[in-house]
């Protein structure tokens, strides 16, 4: 009798557990709350991914965007509460010092193991404790085949930027960590250089570089400018660099010899974040084959799923033959960044007005 | 008296949360080191000296002075005959011409500085050229409205005494309508010059990376520098700048109401 008491408690049960499934999850009761707080880089997803992730979880996402990592880190600073941030590699180290984030749930973020060799065991956060990589790109030289050959552009690298043949056909991407970098590498130094000389003499050469190739000092503009043609040059990211590279064919991408910046944008949940359980299941989402592809075919950012990766920049795939898009993985000059130490923030800001102002 | 003066506690207390707490925050932080606790202050001068003493910075400041002050002079140029032009209107199309005036103050100056941007793209015009005839565009209501509010509600039967007293018309205008309308203008220069000094939208999205006005430096030092105290300082510069043009214009109102 009491054999056939718990076996029609068990089928109960396992009848109660199968209804359970078969109805619509109520993200509320599993997650605390339908709602998801995302703050990512702008022009940076496939709408499709947010619509396609409301609709099979019952959630709605509040999408918000940033144009820099600063301005994020302000924001998050001022008290904002979200529930998952996409940051780069030097912010993310920031962020963990500081306390900030909470680690990954590993038993629901369970993919990480697409992660492509380029982007593992990374410095600022070596298992992947915090973060779980996103899209991953380098910064290089876009330039016009039919007025700089492909053989003298490799042959010079960064020190292009000192010719004064390409004087007036020069975009220069305005941002200083990013021009830093080129003149600290150009100088045969690390971009994560913290002695005053070496940072001397980087600002030294990209006074230089002003007065050579007088460049215009620009930000996103240069995307649909380089498309067009309309300069010889322009410092760009390779995800950028490989939508102009697909729009204009005359256009090639050179990574330069001198080793360049290798850049990670990684997603992270902020400590204070409300919907934390929900954050992890995104995250895990965002790395699935079918949503990494989408995303990184949409922006030409490089996946961080090896699979897409692969499939993106193979025969066949969207990316096949464009030499931005996969990047160079390996090249023992390359370097990661790490967080600037706040004692040279306001060194590089004012030295790069300098630069800037043609001083 | 008493029990109006009770009402004014609201507003009061408003402006000592948002108004005098973030004052006495920027002036802490201008007046004390990066890097050390809100316990321990340790207070200094330096960012003032070195703001004064950087030629780059100076520069800065006279830029962003030349092209506040040249906004001002153009908008009074353009906006004076405008708002006479108006004020010499019939009853109702005067109300139509400041409502069509008003009309794109409606729209977000985001959005009208990124048109201006699609526009000057295809010209090769120098950066402070671009920046310049965003700022006059974006602020040239605020003028026109002030000398028109301050003409039309002068009394016309001025004009027909000057004349009957042999005045000729531009001799009316010297004597009789300019004079009237200073407040106006000074109010004008007010509402122009104030955010035009400060303005970092514009010569941000106008101007391109190699113009940058005190706004754009303030923005640097506190986003991508985090570094608030300097941050702060050139924000105090700013306000005290601010303050001494309020104080010449409010004496220029005052002497040109005496005459």
């Amino acid at each position: 009798m009491k054999k056939v008491l718990t076996a029609v408690l068990v089928i109960c049960l396992i009848a109660m557990g199968a209804a359970g499934l078969a109805e619509k999850k109520d993200p509320v009761a599993e997650y605390g709350s339908d709602v998801l707080n995302v703050y990512n880089w702008g022009e940076y997803i496939d709408k499709q991914v947010i619509t396609n992730f409301e609709k099979e979880y019952g959630v709605r996402v509040n999408y918000s965007l940033f144009s820099s990592n600063e301005e994020m880190y302000t924001k998050l600073l001022s008290g904002a509460s979200y529930d998952v941030l996409v940051p780069s590699d030097y912010m993310i180290e920031r962020l963990i010092r500081e306390d900030k984030l909470q680690p990954l749930d590993k038993d629901v973020v369970t993919n990480l193991d697409v992660l492509t060799a380029g982007v593992q065991n990374m410095g600022y956060d070596p298992d992947n404790t915090y973060s779980a990589p996103y899209l991953w790109q380098t910064v290089g030289i876009v330039y016009d085949t039919t007025k700089i050959d492909p053989e003298a552009m490799e042959e010079q690298g960064f020190s292009a930027f000192l010719n004064p043949e390409y004087k007036g056909h020069v975009y220069m991407y305005d941002s200083e960590r990013d021009g830093f970098m080129i003149a600290l590498k150009a100088l045969g130094y690390s971009a994560n250089t913290t002695d005053e000389d070496e940072l001397n003499a980087a600002f030294d050469w990209l006074r230089e570089m002003d007065k050579a190739v007088s460049p215009s000092y620009v930000t996103d503009e240069v995307i649909d400018a380089m498309a067009n043609g309309e300069k010889w040059m322009a410092l760009v990211y390779s995800g950028d660099a490989a939508y102009i590279l697909s729009e204009n064919e005359d256009m090639g991408y050179c990574t330069p010899k001198e080793g360049t910046n290798i850049a990670v944008d990684a997603m992270v949940i902020p400590a204070n974040a409300s919907n934390p359980k929900l954050a992890n299941v995104f995250i895990n989402y965002i790395l699935e084959y079918d949503n990494s592809l989408m995303i990184s075919e949409e922006v030409g950012y490089a996946s961080t799923n090896d699979q897409v990766l692969n499939d993106l920049s193979a025969e066949g795939g969207t990316y096949e033959g464009n030499a931005a898009y996969l990047p160079r993985a390996g090249y023992e000059l390359d370097e990661y960044y790490n967080d600037i130490p706040e004692s040279l923030r306001s060194l590089y800001s004012s030295m790069w007005i300098k630069v800037k102002l043609h001083e | 008296m008493k029990s109006f003066f009770r009402m004014s506690y609201p507003y009061l207390l408003w402006m000592a949360i948002f108004i005098v707490a973030p004052m006495v925050m920027i002036l802490l932080y201008a007046f004390t080191r990066s890097g050390n606790s809100m316990l321990t202050f340790q207070f200094t001068l330096e960012h003032f000296a070195n703001f004064f003493t950087d030629p780059t910075f100076m520069r800065v400041l006279w830029t962003s002075l030349r092209i506040a002050f040249l906004t001002t002079v153009f908008c009074i140029l353009i906006g004076y005959p405008a708002a006479l032009f108006i004020a010499n209107l019939p009853e109702r199309r005067q109300t139509m011409m400041v409502l069509l005036l008003t009309l794109p103050m409606w729209i977000n100056m985001l959005l009208k500085t990124y048109a201006w941007r699609g526009i000057l793209m295809n010209f090769d015009l120098e950066s402070e050229i671009k920046v310049f005839i965003g700022m006059v565009y974006d602020f040239l209501p605020y003028m026109i409205i002030q000398i028109h509010t301050s003409i039309a509600k002068m009394d016309r039967e001025l004009l027909t005494a000057a004349q009957d007293l042999g005045a000729n018309r531009w001799k009316s205008f010297t004597k009789v309508t300019l004079p009237l309308s200073v407040p106006g203008i000074i109010s004008g220069i007010t509402l122009v010059f104030l955010p035009a000094v400060s303005s970092f939208v514009i010569p941000k999205l106008l101007g391109g990376g190699d113009y940058v006005l005190i706004g754009n430096l303030i923005e640097i030092y506190f986003l991508t520098a985090g570094d608030w105290n300097f941050g702060s300082a050139i924000s105090l510069i700013m306000a005290v700048i601010i303050i001494v043009s309020m104080w010449a214009t409010k004496k220029l109102d005052r002497s040109a109401q005496e005459d």
